[in-house]
Protein backbone atom coordinates (compact mmCIF):
# COMPACT_ATOMS: atom_id res chain seq x y z
CA UNK A 1 0.00 0.00 0.00
CA UNK A 2 1.14 3.61 -0.03
CA UNK A 3 3.39 2.74 -3.00
CA UNK A 4 3.12 6.17 -5.01
CA UNK A 5 6.10 8.87 -5.77
CA UNK A 6 7.16 11.62 -3.09
CA UNK A 7 8.37 14.63 -4.18
CA UNK A 8 12.26 15.11 -4.20
CA UNK A 9 14.88 16.90 -5.20
CA UNK A 10 15.94 16.40 -9.34
CA UNK A 11 13.53 14.11 -10.20
CA UNK A 12 14.16 11.23 -7.99
CA UNK A 13 11.25 9.52 -6.99
CA UNK A 14 10.85 7.48 -4.06
CA UNK A 15 8.22 5.38 -2.68
CA UNK A 16 6.24 5.88 0.62
CA UNK A 17 7.92 2.51 1.56
CA UNK A 18 10.84 2.19 -0.49
CA UNK A 19 13.31 3.92 -2.74
CA UNK A 20 13.01 3.57 -6.59
CA UNK A 21 14.72 5.44 -8.71
CA UNK A 22 13.79 6.23 -12.09
CA UNK A 23 15.56 5.18 -14.59
CA UNK A 24 15.91 7.92 -17.25
CA UNK A 25 15.45 5.79 -21.03
CA UNK A 26 18.23 6.23 -23.11
CA UNK A 27 16.73 8.37 -25.43
CA UNK A 28 16.47 11.47 -22.34
CA UNK A 29 19.98 10.53 -20.82
CA UNK A 30 22.01 13.41 -19.69
CA UNK A 31 24.42 14.01 -22.91
CA UNK A 32 26.44 17.05 -21.59
CA UNK A 33 25.66 19.65 -24.56
CA UNK A 34 22.09 18.00 -24.35
CA UNK A 35 21.73 18.91 -20.57
CA UNK A 36 22.32 22.48 -21.32
CA UNK A 37 20.31 22.83 -24.16
CA UNK A 38 17.34 21.88 -22.19
CA UNK A 39 17.88 24.11 -19.35
CA UNK A 40 18.09 26.70 -21.94
CA UNK A 41 14.84 25.57 -22.90
CA UNK A 42 13.58 25.77 -19.15
CA UNK A 43 14.61 29.42 -18.39
CA UNK A 44 13.39 30.36 -22.23
CA UNK A 45 9.84 28.67 -21.39
CA UNK A 46 9.82 30.28 -17.81
CA UNK A 47 11.02 33.74 -19.08
CA UNK A 48 8.00 33.47 -21.79
CA UNK A 49 5.42 32.52 -19.10
CA UNK A 50 6.41 35.80 -16.81
CA UNK A 51 6.45 38.02 -20.33
CA UNK A 52 2.88 37.11 -21.10
CA UNK A 53 2.12 37.45 -17.23
CA UNK A 54 3.69 40.94 -17.38
CA UNK A 55 1.96 41.49 -20.40
CA UNK A 56 -1.40 40.70 -19.38
CA UNK A 57 -1.85 42.39 -16.28
CA UNK A 58 0.39 45.66 -16.99
CA UNK A 59 0.29 46.54 -20.80
CA UNK A 60 -2.93 44.80 -22.29
CA UNK A 61 -4.71 44.52 -18.57
CA UNK A 62 -6.71 41.78 -18.58
CA UNK A 63 -6.50 41.16 -15.04
CA UNK A 64 -6.35 44.17 -12.45
CA UNK A 65 -2.97 44.41 -10.84
CA UNK A 66 -4.08 44.47 -7.21
CA UNK A 67 -5.99 41.02 -7.91
CA UNK A 68 -2.89 39.67 -9.93
CA UNK A 69 0.14 41.71 -9.42
CA UNK A 70 3.22 41.47 -12.41
CA UNK A 71 6.46 39.41 -12.17
CA UNK A 72 7.84 43.11 -11.21
CA UNK A 73 5.94 44.17 -8.79
CA UNK A 74 5.85 40.47 -7.07
CA UNK A 75 9.81 41.28 -7.90
CA UNK A 76 10.29 44.10 -6.02
CA UNK A 77 8.56 42.98 -2.85
CA UNK A 78 10.50 40.42 -2.65
CA UNK A 79 13.65 42.01 -2.87
CA UNK A 80 11.79 44.68 0.15
CA UNK A 81 11.33 41.35 2.42
CA UNK A 82 14.13 40.11 2.10
CA UNK A 83 15.78 42.98 3.70
CA UNK A 84 13.07 43.94 6.14
CA UNK A 85 13.84 42.43 9.98
CA UNK A 86 10.71 41.47 10.70
CA UNK A 87 10.66 38.99 7.81
CA UNK A 88 14.29 37.52 9.33
CA UNK A 89 13.02 36.92 12.66
CA UNK A 90 9.78 35.05 11.27
CA UNK A 91 12.17 33.48 9.25
CA UNK A 92 14.04 32.31 12.36
CA UNK A 93 11.04 31.40 14.69
CA UNK A 94 9.58 29.19 11.53
CA UNK A 95 11.91 27.23 10.48
CA UNK A 96 13.29 26.81 14.43
CA UNK A 97 10.10 25.31 15.13
CA UNK A 98 10.38 23.18 12.44
CA UNK A 99 14.41 22.09 13.08
CA UNK A 100 13.22 21.25 16.75
CA UNK A 101 9.63 19.54 15.45
CA UNK A 102 11.63 17.43 12.75
CA UNK A 103 14.75 16.50 15.18
CA UNK A 104 12.50 15.23 17.45
CA UNK A 105 10.58 13.06 14.69
CA UNK A 106 13.99 11.46 13.54
CA UNK A 107 14.89 10.44 16.96
CA UNK A 108 10.97 8.94 17.54
CA UNK A 109 11.04 7.53 14.14
CA UNK A 110 14.29 5.77 13.90
CA UNK A 111 14.20 4.41 17.12
CA UNK A 112 10.38 3.13 16.82
CA UNK A 113 11.28 2.19 13.63
CA UNK A 114 13.96 0.18 14.66
CA UNK A 115 11.81 -1.76 17.22
CA UNK A 116 8.98 -2.64 15.42
CA UNK A 117 10.69 -3.29 12.52
CA UNK A 118 13.44 -5.65 14.39
CA UNK A 119 10.90 -7.73 16.86
CA UNK A 120 8.37 -9.68 15.51
CA UNK A 121 6.13 -9.45 17.73
CA UNK A 122 5.71 -5.68 17.76
CA UNK A 123 5.57 -5.88 13.30
CA UNK A 124 2.77 -8.02 13.98
CA UNK A 125 0.83 -6.20 16.96
CA UNK A 126 1.64 -2.63 16.38
CA UNK A 127 2.70 -2.17 12.28
CA UNK A 128 -1.00 -2.45 11.30
CA UNK A 129 -1.69 0.77 13.91
CA UNK A 130 1.77 2.60 12.51
CA UNK A 131 0.27 1.81 8.77
CA UNK A 132 -3.34 3.47 9.73
CA UNK A 133 -2.40 6.00 11.77
CA UNK A 134 0.52 6.74 8.34
CA UNK A 135 -2.55 7.05 6.32
CA UNK A 136 -5.14 8.78 8.00
CA UNK A 137 -4.94 12.81 7.59
CA UNK A 138 -3.69 13.65 11.54
CA UNK A 139 -4.00 17.83 9.56
CA UNK A 140 -7.15 17.45 11.13
CA UNK A 141 -6.37 17.08 14.75
CA UNK A 142 -4.60 20.48 14.52
CA UNK A 143 -7.06 22.21 16.11
CA UNK A 144 -7.31 19.60 18.69
CA UNK A 145 -4.05 20.27 19.53
CA UNK A 146 -3.91 24.30 19.67
CA UNK A 147 -6.78 23.45 22.47
CA UNK A 148 -4.68 21.77 24.49
CA UNK A 149 -1.08 22.95 24.37
CA UNK A 150 -2.43 26.90 23.08
CA UNK A 151 -1.11 29.27 20.57
CA UNK A 152 2.00 29.18 19.85
CA UNK A 153 5.41 27.48 19.36
CA UNK A 154 4.48 24.21 21.53
CA UNK A 155 1.25 23.51 19.37
CA UNK A 156 3.48 23.95 15.80
CA UNK A 157 6.31 22.47 17.22
CA UNK A 158 3.51 19.44 18.31
CA UNK A 159 1.98 19.29 14.92
CA UNK A 160 5.29 19.28 13.04
CA UNK A 161 6.67 16.19 14.93
CA UNK A 162 2.96 14.63 14.18
CA UNK A 163 3.33 15.00 10.36
CA UNK A 164 6.84 14.39 10.31
CA UNK A 165 7.33 11.24 12.61
CA UNK A 166 5.12 8.66 10.80
CA UNK A 167 7.01 8.75 7.34
CA UNK A 168 10.13 8.08 9.34
CA UNK A 169 8.90 5.54 11.30
CA UNK A 170 7.74 3.71 8.56
CA UNK A 171 10.52 3.70 5.76
CA UNK A 172 13.01 3.30 8.90
CA UNK A 173 10.34 -0.25 9.67
CA UNK A 174 11.08 -1.02 6.19
CA UNK A 175 14.70 -0.82 6.18
CA UNK A 176 15.33 -2.66 9.22
CA UNK A 177 13.64 -5.39 7.24
CA UNK A 178 15.84 -5.42 4.39
CA UNK A 179 18.71 -5.60 6.22
CA UNK A 180 21.07 -9.11 5.09
CA UNK A 181 20.97 -11.96 7.72
CA UNK A 182 23.90 -12.66 6.96
CA UNK A 183 25.41 -9.09 7.95
CA UNK A 184 23.54 -9.42 11.29
CA UNK A 185 24.85 -12.90 11.77
CA UNK A 186 28.38 -11.59 11.08
CA UNK A 187 27.72 -9.37 13.67
CA UNK A 188 27.08 -11.63 16.20
CA UNK A 189 29.70 -13.36 15.77
CA UNK A 190 32.41 -10.12 16.66
CA UNK A 191 30.17 -10.38 19.66
CA UNK A 192 27.56 -7.40 19.04
CA UNK A 193 24.34 -7.99 20.63
CA UNK A 194 21.26 -5.97 21.94
CA UNK A 195 21.93 -2.35 21.37
CA UNK A 196 25.65 -2.69 20.40
CA UNK A 197 23.91 -4.83 17.23
CA UNK A 198 21.36 -1.99 16.22
CA UNK A 199 23.36 0.76 16.51
CA UNK A 200 26.30 -0.95 14.57
CA UNK A 201 24.82 -3.11 11.64
CA UNK A 202 20.94 -2.56 11.70
CA UNK A 203 21.06 1.71 11.97
CA UNK A 204 23.53 1.54 8.83
CA UNK A 205 21.53 -0.51 6.88
CA UNK A 206 18.54 1.09 7.24
CA UNK A 207 19.84 4.95 7.00
CA UNK A 208 19.15 4.69 3.49
CA UNK A 209 15.51 4.28 4.11
CA UNK A 210 15.04 6.53 7.11
CA UNK A 211 16.65 9.48 5.20
CA UNK A 212 14.09 9.01 2.44
CA UNK A 213 11.51 9.22 5.49
CA UNK A 214 13.32 12.25 6.66
CA UNK A 215 13.26 13.61 3.68
CA UNK A 216 9.29 13.22 3.48
CA UNK A 217 8.73 14.09 6.95
CA UNK A 218 10.49 17.67 6.44
CA UNK A 219 8.21 18.57 3.83
CA UNK A 220 5.14 17.23 5.75
CA UNK A 221 6.47 19.13 9.10
CA UNK A 222 6.59 22.54 6.97
CA UNK A 223 2.69 21.83 6.04
CA UNK A 224 2.03 21.27 9.66
CA UNK A 225 4.42 24.49 10.59
CA UNK A 226 2.86 26.73 8.11
CA UNK A 227 -1.06 25.57 8.74
CA UNK A 228 -0.30 25.82 12.57
CA UNK A 229 0.60 29.51 12.23
CA UNK A 230 -2.62 30.05 9.92
CA UNK A 231 -4.67 28.71 12.45
CA UNK A 232 -3.11 31.24 15.22
CA UNK A 233 -0.21 32.24 16.52
CA UNK A 234 1.80 35.31 15.41
CA UNK A 235 5.62 35.49 14.76
CA UNK A 236 5.84 33.23 11.40
CA UNK A 237 6.03 33.05 8.09
CA UNK A 238 2.58 31.80 7.37
CA UNK A 239 1.36 34.43 9.72
CA UNK A 240 2.99 37.09 7.65
CA UNK A 241 1.59 35.79 4.61
CA UNK A 242 -1.56 35.17 6.12
CA UNK A 243 -1.63 38.94 7.35
CA UNK A 244 -0.16 40.16 3.65
CA UNK A 245 -2.86 38.42 2.03
CA UNK A 246 -5.85 39.26 4.20
CA UNK A 247 -4.76 43.06 3.95
CA UNK A 248 -4.72 42.50 -0.07
CA UNK A 249 -1.38 43.30 -0.57
CA UNK A 250 -1.03 40.42 -2.97
CA UNK A 251 2.95 41.09 -4.51
CA UNK A 252 3.81 40.65 -0.88
CA UNK A 253 1.44 37.61 -0.48
CA UNK A 254 3.24 35.93 -3.53
CA UNK A 255 6.74 36.88 -2.91
CA UNK A 256 5.80 34.72 0.27
CA UNK A 257 4.80 32.19 -1.12
CA UNK A 258 7.69 32.40 -3.49
CA UNK A 259 10.14 32.41 -0.47
CA UNK A 260 8.27 29.04 0.96
CA UNK A 261 8.50 27.08 -2.31
CA UNK A 262 12.39 28.29 -2.72
CA UNK A 263 12.35 26.93 1.66
CA UNK A 264 10.71 23.47 0.45
CA UNK A 265 12.60 22.27 -2.34
CA UNK A 266 16.13 23.56 -0.24
CA UNK A 267 15.41 21.43 2.75
CA UNK A 268 14.55 18.46 0.04
CA UNK A 269 17.81 19.21 -1.39
CA UNK A 270 19.81 19.43 1.41
CA UNK A 271 18.41 15.75 2.80
CA UNK A 272 19.07 14.47 -0.66
CA UNK A 273 22.68 15.58 -0.22
CA UNK A 274 22.72 14.28 3.25
CA UNK A 275 21.62 10.56 1.57
CA UNK A 276 24.06 10.56 -0.93
CA UNK A 277 26.90 11.93 1.58
CA UNK A 278 25.85 9.38 4.28
CA UNK A 279 24.58 6.29 2.39
CA UNK A 280 26.76 6.40 -0.82
CA UNK A 281 26.62 2.44 -0.81
CA UNK A 282 23.79 2.65 -0.65
CA UNK A 283 22.15 0.74 -4.58
CA UNK A 284 18.66 1.71 -5.21
CA UNK A 285 17.87 -0.77 -7.61
CA UNK A 286 18.98 -3.01 -5.18
CA UNK A 287 16.10 -2.31 -2.83
CA UNK A 288 13.53 -2.32 -5.89
CA UNK A 289 14.46 -5.78 -6.24
CA UNK A 290 14.50 -6.43 -2.48
CA UNK A 291 10.77 -5.41 -2.55
CA UNK B 1 -5.37 -2.67 4.04
CA UNK B 2 -5.36 -6.84 3.06
CA UNK B 3 -1.57 -6.22 2.55
CA UNK B 4 -1.57 -5.82 6.19
CA UNK B 5 -2.69 -9.13 6.92
CA UNK B 6 -0.34 -10.96 4.42
CA UNK B 7 2.40 -13.45 5.65
CA UNK B 8 5.34 -11.53 6.15
CA UNK B 9 8.92 -12.31 4.70
CA UNK B 10 10.48 -14.18 7.31
CA UNK B 11 13.47 -12.29 7.85
CA UNK B 12 14.49 -14.97 11.20
CA UNK B 13 13.16 -17.77 12.84
CA UNK B 14 9.80 -17.20 14.45
CA UNK B 15 9.72 -17.96 18.38
CA UNK B 16 7.17 -17.92 21.53
CA UNK B 17 4.99 -15.34 20.56
CA UNK B 18 5.56 -14.51 17.62
CA UNK B 19 5.66 -17.65 16.40
CA UNK B 20 2.05 -18.23 17.38
CA UNK B 21 1.09 -15.27 15.48
CA UNK B 22 2.95 -15.90 12.38
CA UNK B 23 1.53 -19.13 12.60
CA UNK B 24 -1.52 -17.86 12.79
CA UNK B 25 -4.01 -17.76 9.30
CA UNK B 26 -4.41 -14.32 7.41
CA UNK B 27 -8.14 -14.34 8.85
CA UNK B 28 -6.82 -15.24 12.45
CA UNK B 29 -4.35 -12.37 12.36
CA UNK B 30 -6.83 -10.09 11.43
CA UNK B 31 -9.00 -10.95 14.16
CA UNK B 32 -6.17 -10.17 16.37
CA UNK B 33 -5.86 -6.53 15.19
CA UNK B 34 -9.50 -6.34 15.49
CA UNK B 35 -9.04 -7.57 19.10
CA UNK B 36 -6.56 -5.12 19.62
CA UNK B 37 -8.21 -2.31 18.63
CA UNK B 38 -11.71 -2.68 20.96
CA UNK B 39 -8.73 -3.06 23.78
CA UNK B 40 -7.47 -0.43 23.21
CA UNK B 41 -10.87 1.49 23.30
CA UNK B 42 -11.79 -0.25 26.51
CA UNK B 43 -8.88 0.99 28.28
CA UNK B 44 -9.60 4.51 26.79
CA UNK B 45 -12.80 4.69 27.99
CA UNK B 46 -11.55 2.87 31.56
CA UNK B 47 -8.86 5.33 32.01
CA UNK B 48 -10.51 8.66 30.40
CA UNK B 49 -14.46 8.15 31.48
CA UNK B 50 -14.72 6.26 34.38
CA UNK B 51 -10.81 6.96 36.32
CA UNK B 52 -10.78 10.74 34.92
CA UNK B 53 -6.84 10.32 34.15
CA UNK B 54 -6.55 12.71 31.30
CA UNK B 55 -9.02 15.64 30.91
CA UNK B 56 -11.93 14.59 29.08
CA UNK B 57 -12.03 17.49 27.06
CA UNK B 58 -8.90 16.62 25.31
CA UNK B 59 -8.91 13.02 24.86
CA UNK B 60 -12.81 12.81 24.96
CA UNK B 61 -13.26 8.76 25.47
CA UNK B 62 -15.10 6.34 22.80
CA UNK B 63 -18.49 6.31 24.15
CA UNK B 64 -18.22 10.27 24.58
CA UNK B 65 -16.93 10.28 20.53
CA UNK B 66 -20.50 8.48 19.84
CA UNK B 67 -22.46 10.80 21.77
CA UNK B 68 -21.09 13.51 19.85
CA UNK B 69 -21.79 12.04 16.58
CA UNK B 70 -25.38 11.43 17.68
CA UNK B 71 -25.67 14.79 18.16
CA UNK B 72 -24.14 16.19 15.38
CA UNK B 73 -27.01 13.86 13.47
CA UNK B 74 -29.46 15.55 15.57
CA UNK B 75 -28.41 18.70 14.92
CA UNK B 76 -28.52 18.20 10.92
CA UNK B 77 -25.29 19.99 11.26
CA UNK B 78 -23.33 16.90 9.77
CA UNK B 79 -25.69 15.86 6.74
CA UNK B 80 -25.48 19.57 5.55
CA UNK B 81 -21.32 19.74 6.15
CA UNK B 82 -20.83 16.43 5.04
CA UNK B 83 -22.60 16.93 1.91
CA UNK B 84 -20.37 19.93 0.94
CA UNK B 85 -17.35 18.56 1.73
CA UNK B 86 -17.73 15.31 -0.79
CA UNK B 87 -19.36 17.55 -3.03
CA UNK B 88 -15.87 19.66 -3.29
CA UNK B 89 -13.58 16.75 -3.01
CA UNK B 90 -15.27 15.03 -5.71
CA UNK B 91 -15.18 18.15 -8.05
CA UNK B 92 -11.81 18.82 -6.93
CA UNK B 93 -10.91 15.08 -7.49
CA UNK B 94 -12.54 14.94 -10.79
CA UNK B 95 -10.28 18.29 -12.12
CA UNK B 96 -7.32 16.70 -10.77
CA UNK B 97 -7.61 13.87 -12.80
CA UNK B 98 -8.72 16.18 -16.00
CA UNK B 99 -5.71 18.20 -16.23
CA UNK B 100 -3.52 15.57 -14.54
CA UNK B 101 -4.08 12.93 -16.75
CA UNK B 102 -3.31 14.56 -20.31
CA UNK B 103 -0.67 16.06 -18.67
CA UNK B 104 1.02 13.28 -17.35
CA UNK B 105 0.71 11.18 -20.61
CA UNK B 106 2.28 14.44 -22.81
CA UNK B 107 5.20 14.44 -20.19
CA UNK B 108 5.45 10.97 -20.36
CA UNK B 109 5.61 10.63 -24.30
CA UNK B 110 7.22 13.76 -25.41
CA UNK B 111 10.77 14.56 -24.13
CA UNK B 112 10.96 18.34 -24.36
CA UNK B 113 7.46 18.62 -22.29
CA UNK B 114 8.99 16.45 -19.48
CA UNK B 115 12.20 18.34 -19.50
CA UNK B 116 10.39 21.96 -19.55
CA UNK B 117 7.30 20.94 -17.62
CA UNK B 118 8.93 18.12 -15.57
CA UNK B 119 11.12 20.35 -13.17
CA UNK B 120 8.48 23.17 -12.89
CA UNK B 121 5.86 20.74 -11.55
CA UNK B 122 8.65 18.82 -8.97
CA UNK B 123 9.34 22.14 -7.42
CA UNK B 124 5.49 23.45 -7.09
CA UNK B 125 4.64 19.28 -6.08
CA UNK B 126 7.35 20.11 -3.22
CA UNK B 127 6.20 23.05 -2.12
CA UNK B 128 3.43 22.50 0.87
CA UNK B 129 -0.27 22.73 -1.23
CA UNK B 130 -0.92 24.64 2.32
CA UNK B 131 1.01 27.89 1.13
CA UNK B 132 -0.91 28.61 -1.56
CA UNK B 133 -4.31 28.91 0.77
CA UNK B 134 -3.98 32.56 1.47
CA UNK B 135 -3.68 33.58 -2.01
CA UNK B 136 -6.87 31.39 -3.13
CA UNK B 137 -8.87 32.73 -0.42
CA UNK B 138 -8.23 36.28 -1.41
CA UNK B 139 -8.72 35.72 -5.15
CA UNK B 140 -11.93 33.13 -4.51
CA UNK B 141 -13.17 34.47 -1.51
CA UNK B 142 -14.78 32.58 1.34
CA UNK B 143 -15.96 29.36 0.73
CA UNK B 144 -16.01 26.28 -1.69
CA UNK B 145 -13.64 28.04 -3.70
CA UNK B 146 -9.99 27.83 -2.46
CA UNK B 147 -11.45 24.40 -0.93
CA UNK B 148 -11.69 22.66 -4.33
CA UNK B 149 -9.01 24.91 -5.52
CA UNK B 150 -6.23 23.01 -2.98
CA UNK B 151 -8.06 19.98 -3.58
CA UNK B 152 -6.88 20.26 -7.09
CA UNK B 153 -3.32 21.68 -6.49
CA UNK B 154 -2.91 18.42 -3.95
CA UNK B 155 -3.67 15.53 -5.92
CA UNK B 156 -2.98 16.69 -9.67
CA UNK B 157 1.20 16.32 -8.83
CA UNK B 158 1.19 12.92 -7.52
CA UNK B 159 -1.36 11.77 -10.73
CA UNK B 160 0.58 13.77 -13.78
CA UNK B 161 4.36 12.70 -12.19
CA UNK B 162 3.50 8.96 -11.71
CA UNK B 163 1.72 8.67 -14.98
CA UNK B 164 4.95 10.10 -16.19
CA UNK B 165 7.10 8.12 -14.77
CA UNK B 166 5.26 4.98 -15.68
CA UNK B 167 5.25 5.56 -19.31
CA UNK B 168 9.02 6.88 -18.99
CA UNK B 169 10.15 3.34 -17.45
CA UNK B 170 8.34 1.03 -19.72
CA UNK B 171 11.14 -1.43 -20.30
CA UNK B 172 12.82 -0.16 -24.06
CA UNK B 173 12.60 -4.13 -24.72
CA UNK B 174 9.02 -4.39 -25.16
CA UNK B 175 9.00 -1.58 -26.85
CA UNK B 176 11.68 -3.04 -29.39
CA UNK B 177 9.71 -6.11 -29.47
CA UNK B 178 6.54 -4.32 -30.69
CA UNK B 179 8.35 -2.45 -33.27
CA UNK B 180 10.21 -5.86 -34.40
CA UNK B 181 6.59 -7.38 -35.09
CA UNK B 182 6.01 -4.02 -37.11
CA UNK B 183 3.69 -2.22 -34.74
CA UNK B 184 2.96 1.37 -35.64
CA UNK B 185 3.97 4.13 -33.42
CA UNK B 186 -0.27 4.23 -32.37
CA UNK B 187 -0.03 0.58 -31.64
CA UNK B 188 3.36 0.79 -29.49
CA UNK B 189 1.44 3.75 -27.47
CA UNK B 190 -1.88 1.84 -27.11
CA UNK B 191 -0.23 -1.46 -26.36
CA UNK B 192 2.62 -1.54 -24.40
CA UNK B 193 3.17 2.33 -23.29
CA UNK B 194 -0.62 2.92 -21.78
CA UNK B 195 -0.93 -0.80 -20.02
CA UNK B 196 2.35 -0.14 -18.82
CA UNK B 197 1.91 3.28 -17.42
CA UNK B 198 -1.43 1.92 -15.72
CA UNK B 199 0.08 0.46 -12.16
CA UNK B 200 1.91 3.98 -11.82
CA UNK B 201 -1.70 5.66 -12.75
CA UNK B 202 -3.20 4.55 -9.55
CA UNK B 203 -0.26 4.65 -7.57
CA UNK B 204 -0.67 8.49 -7.98
CA UNK B 205 -4.34 8.25 -8.39
CA UNK B 206 -4.39 6.59 -4.23
CA UNK B 207 -1.40 9.32 -3.51
CA UNK B 208 -3.66 11.95 -5.05
CA UNK B 209 -6.97 10.35 -2.80
CA UNK B 210 -5.11 11.23 -0.09
CA UNK B 211 -3.63 14.25 -0.54
CA UNK B 212 -6.80 15.85 -1.59
CA UNK B 213 -8.53 14.92 1.63
CA UNK B 214 -5.65 16.81 3.46
CA UNK B 215 -5.98 19.88 1.17
CA UNK B 216 -9.71 19.58 1.61
CA UNK B 217 -9.17 19.52 4.98
CA UNK B 218 -6.49 22.60 5.71
CA UNK B 219 -8.71 24.75 3.47
CA UNK B 220 -11.67 24.00 5.57
CA UNK B 221 -9.51 24.31 8.61
CA UNK B 222 -7.95 27.82 7.59
CA UNK B 223 -10.86 29.40 5.56
CA UNK B 224 -14.67 28.29 5.51
CA UNK B 225 -17.44 28.33 7.04
CA UNK B 226 -19.35 24.69 6.06
CA UNK B 227 -17.44 21.57 5.40
CA UNK B 228 -16.10 19.02 8.01
CA UNK B 229 -13.36 21.25 8.96
CA UNK B 230 -15.29 23.82 9.38
CA UNK B 231 -17.40 21.17 12.06
CA UNK B 232 -13.56 20.25 13.72
CA UNK B 233 -12.66 24.30 14.10
CA UNK B 234 -16.12 25.00 15.55
CA UNK B 235 -16.59 22.44 18.07
CA UNK B 236 -13.07 22.49 18.94
CA UNK B 237 -13.66 26.25 19.88
CA UNK B 238 -16.20 26.05 21.57
CA UNK B 239 -15.07 22.74 23.60
CA UNK B 240 -17.46 20.39 22.14
CA UNK B 241 -14.41 17.64 21.14
CA UNK B 242 -16.30 15.32 21.16
CA UNK B 243 -17.80 16.11 17.97
CA UNK B 244 -14.05 17.28 16.87
CA UNK B 245 -13.62 13.75 17.35
CA UNK B 246 -16.67 12.10 15.51
CA UNK B 247 -16.03 14.30 12.63
CA UNK B 248 -12.30 13.55 12.29
CA UNK B 249 -13.22 9.79 12.43
CA UNK B 250 -15.51 10.50 9.77
CA UNK B 251 -12.47 12.15 7.48
CA UNK B 252 -10.29 9.35 8.21
CA UNK B 253 -13.35 6.96 6.97
CA UNK B 254 -13.52 8.75 3.91
CA UNK B 255 -10.08 9.22 3.27
CA UNK B 256 -9.33 5.31 4.13
CA UNK B 257 -13.02 4.32 1.48
CA UNK B 258 -11.42 6.48 -1.40
CA UNK B 259 -7.95 4.92 -1.23
CA UNK B 260 -10.00 1.32 -1.06
CA UNK B 261 -11.91 2.39 -4.26
CA UNK B 262 -8.93 3.32 -6.12
CA UNK B 263 -7.61 0.21 -5.59
CA UNK B 264 -11.26 -1.80 -6.83
CA UNK B 265 -10.93 -0.11 -9.59
CA UNK B 266 -7.64 -0.72 -10.74
CA UNK B 267 -8.22 -4.19 -9.88
CA UNK B 268 -11.69 -3.84 -12.09
CA UNK B 269 -10.02 -2.08 -14.70
CA UNK B 270 -6.71 -3.95 -14.68
CA UNK B 271 -6.92 -6.98 -13.54
CA UNK B 272 -3.39 -8.18 -14.90
CA UNK B 273 -1.15 -5.70 -12.47
CA UNK B 274 -1.64 -8.29 -9.66
CA UNK B 275 0.90 -7.03 -6.63
CA UNK B 276 2.91 -9.98 -6.34
CA UNK B 277 3.91 -10.03 -2.64
CA UNK B 278 3.58 -7.04 -1.34
CA UNK B 279 6.37 -5.77 1.01
CA UNK B 280 4.43 -5.08 4.40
Amino acid sequence: MARALEPQEGGRLVTATMPLKIVRPSRSAARGSGEGRWRLLLAAVVLAILLVWEAAVSWLQLVPAVFLPPPTAVAASFVELVVRPDFWSAFGYSLGNLAIGVVLAVVIGVVVGLAVGWFPVLRFTVAPFLWLLYSTPKVALAPLIILILGLGAASQIALVLLLAVFPIMLNTMEGALTVNKSLVNAGRVFGANGIALGVKVLLPGTLPFSLVGIQRGAALGFTGQVLGEFLGGAGGLGHLLERAAFDFQMDDAIAMVIVMVIIANLTLTVIGLLRKRFAPWHDDRATVKAG
Amino acid sequence: MSSLFAAPSGLRAQRGVAGFIAGLSPRGRALLIVTEVVLLLLLWQFLVGTLGLVNAVFFPPPLDVAQGFVELVQQGTLAQNAAVSVQSWLTGFAIAVAIGVPLGLLMGSSVPVDRVFGPIAWTLYAAPAVAYQPLTKAWFGFGTGPVIFLIVISAIFPIMLNLAAGIRTTSPSLIRAARVYGGSRMDVYRKILLPAAVPFLFAGLRQGAVLATIGMVVAELTGSSVGMGAVIIRSANTYNTDQSFAAIMLIVIWSVSMTQLVGLVERWLAPWNRRKGAAS
